[in-house]
């Protein structure tokens, strides 16, 4: 798989200071936002350097708030925040920001229908050997299930830096789901704008469609170039906003092609492949095979082993693909 | 009679009528928190008609003070106090736990004047120290108020909030603590004690005051003394009797959240008459 081009001129700024990692991306959108909207405030649980909010530091100090280790409080001041007509991002650990502070993400931001913008990093399995207390593969099960929420989750730091740009015109909560400290390949175009809830095709196929998100959206593309090499034609369906779900790409993609692969470092329940799913399920069931975490937890170890281990790699995905064709 | 006989004899009329009023709120419902929401009724009438900066004919007014009520389950008490200061319309006090109501169990956000969806306890802190940091960042001086039960305070997340205020500060930021030592099960020292408390949210790095939360005159002086001290946020300890006003219900469990008969509302209404 190669690199997207980089457009005419030479990558941007931000994009050489983002290094390939969602996580530092983010940060710099926001940062970008807080220049241009003085609004704009961060909230962090000792999550600076994770995130990247250093920039943003220098540029507005009293617009960066960091609460310490303490999840539950900062999104509870995030909430408080917004309330008062500010733009506020949180950032934390996704295994951490999610499950430790659950009840203020239902009633304070989902329920109350605040503003808030939840930035997860070191999502997945990406914390590796950290083992699965420090796994969040349950996030986007929690996080789809809100009423209010719109859930992102950018497949590299390209398409991070711009989603994030992009909440800028969603006024309810949003949860945006970002890599850790391990590789994250380029798989979007440094410039392309973001659309919330609408996916992009990455590759085109007639025969079967591999709908992923985040980090396993390379391997989703890997795995359409060895099909080809098949004679089979994979469709790849990056699919970036995981509610709103594009559902006319997906039932597009049921009707054009023989049936659906969902990809996602997310456990099988609850996630990517449970929403599209539950679309197909009412909608237009089609054969469909599912790619993700099984059913229980990761063991200690490199995050590309682990993927490889649990079935969440470009061979499991090209797998799938060829035993729904049957 | 002097400004202050005149004010404090104005709030004290307020607060009988807080509780009448969440009296027949209770009766609209058949049931509901009455412990919690009588222990609070004089300090909601000192805060909605005496300390607050607010225009509940303009209740998203930019300038305004924020209250927090984390106890949510006290919201009884909290619809009294809107609907007397004319944020909500009388008629909404009957419509407690109606189908369809924005009137339920707990604050809802839509209702005006309600600054937050709270009851899920332990949860007000934070939210109300992210209001007073939004008033600091955006360079205002409005001032944050946030009522705590005592039994919510054996949440966590509160003592994450208070170390971050005290960390935080100086901010706008007071927490009140009314202190009825009644919760669910039973008294607060046995079920599970907070005792020191005064020294404990000293220790976090706050100001500390007390006052009798059903003595007017504490009350008004208390809060006209805020903040405690400039440089760290306040909190003020209010030691209250939950059920305060309807002597069967006084000091007991038994009363934290009842249903209502006709019986018990005419019961509790004759113990709530005017001055003369």
């Amino acid at each position: 798989m190669s690199a997207p081009e980089q457009g005419n001129g030479a990558a941007p700024a931000w994009a050489k200071a983002a290094a390939n990692q969602s996580r530092l991306a983010f940060g710099l959108a926001v940062t970008e936002l807080a220049r241009r909207d003085e609004r704009v405030v961060a909230v962090s649980a000792d999550t600076l350097d994770l995130i990247g909010l250093r920039g943003f530091i220098e540029h507005a100090p009293a617009h960066v708030i960091d609460v310490g280790i303490a999840e539950q409080n900062a999104m509870g001041v995030a909430a408080g925040l917004a309330t008062t007509g500010l733009r506020p991002f949180v950032c934390g650990y996704a295994p951490f920001i999610t499950a430790r502070s659950m009840e203020q993400v239902r009633n304070e931001v989902a329920y109350a229908d605040q503003r808030v913008v939840i930035g997860a990093a070191a999502s997945g399995v990406s914390l590796a050997v950290s083992g699965g207390t420090h796994h969040a593969l349950e996030d986007l099960a929690l996080m789809r299930s809100f009423p209010n929420m719109t859930v992102v989750v950018p497949a590299d730091a390209h398409e991070a830096y711009n989603a994030t740009l992009a909440t800028d015109e969603i006024e309810g909560p949003v949860y945006l789901r970002l890599g850790g400290r391990v590789p994250e390949p380029a798989v979007t175009p440094v410039d392309a704008p973001f659309s919330v809830g609408r996916a992009t095709r990455l590759a085109e196929g007639a025969d079967v469609t591999v709908v992923a998100c985040g980090a396993l959206v390379a391997p989703a593309l890997d795995a359409a170039a060895e099909l080809a090499k098949q004679g089979i034609g994979a469709r790849v369906l990056n699919m970036s906003t995981i509610k709103p779900l594009d559902e006319d790409a997906i039932l597009a993609a049921a009707e054009e092609t023989r049936g659906i692969v969902t990809a996602e470092e997310h456990h099988l329940t609850g996630g990517l492949g449970g929403a599209v799913a539950e679309l197909l399920a009412v909608r237009r069931p089609a054969p469909m095979r599912m790619v993700g975490m099984p059913d229980e937890f990761a063991c200690v170890g490199p995050t590309d082993r682990i993927r490889a281990r649990y079935g969440m790699s470009a061979k499991h995905i090209a797998a799938a693909c060829l035993e729904l064709m049957g | 009679m002097s400004n202050r006989e005149a004010l404090l004899r104005a709030l004290s009329a307020h607060a009988l009528d807080i509780r009448r009023n969440t009296w027949r709120a209770l009766r609209a419902a058949g049931a509901g928190h009455m412990g919690g929401s009588l222990s609070a009724a004089d300090l909601l009438a000192a805060l909605y008609f005496h300390y607050l900066r607010l225009r509940p004919a303009e209740p998203d007014w930019p300038e305004r003070d924020r209250f927090v009520l984390s106890k949510g389950h006290a919201n009884p008490a909290l619809g009294a106090a809107l609907a007397q200061a004319g944020f909500v319309d009388d008629g909404f006090l009957d419509t407690f736990y109606a189908y369809e109501s924005l009137f339920g169990m707990h604050p809802d956000i839509k209702v005006p004047g309600v600054e937050m969806c709270t009851g899920a306890l332990g949860h007000g802190l934070s939210v109300a120290l992210g209001m007073a940091l939004g008033s600091r960042v955006q360079g205002k001086d409005w001032r944050t108020v946030a009522m705590l039960g005592d039994g919510e305070l054996q949440e966590g997340s509160n003592w994450e909030a208070a170390m971050a205020a005290a960390h935080l500060a100086p901010l706008r930021l007071t927490a009140i603590v009314d202190y009825n030592k009644v919760q669910q099960s039973g008294h607060v020292s046995e079920m599970l004690g907070l005792e020191p408390l005064a020294d404990k949210w000293r220790a976090f790095g706050w100001r500390v005051s007390e006052c009798d939360g059903h003595d007017m005159a504490e009350i008004v002086d208390a809060l006209d003394a805020l903040p405690v001290a400039p440089d760290r946020p306040s909190l003020l300890i209010a030691h209250t009797v939950k059920g305060k006003g309807a002597s069967f219900a006084e000091d007991t469990h038994l009363w934290h959240n009842n249903a209502v008969s006709e019986e018990v509302y005419e019961k509790a209404m004759a113990e709530l008459e005017g001055p003369a």
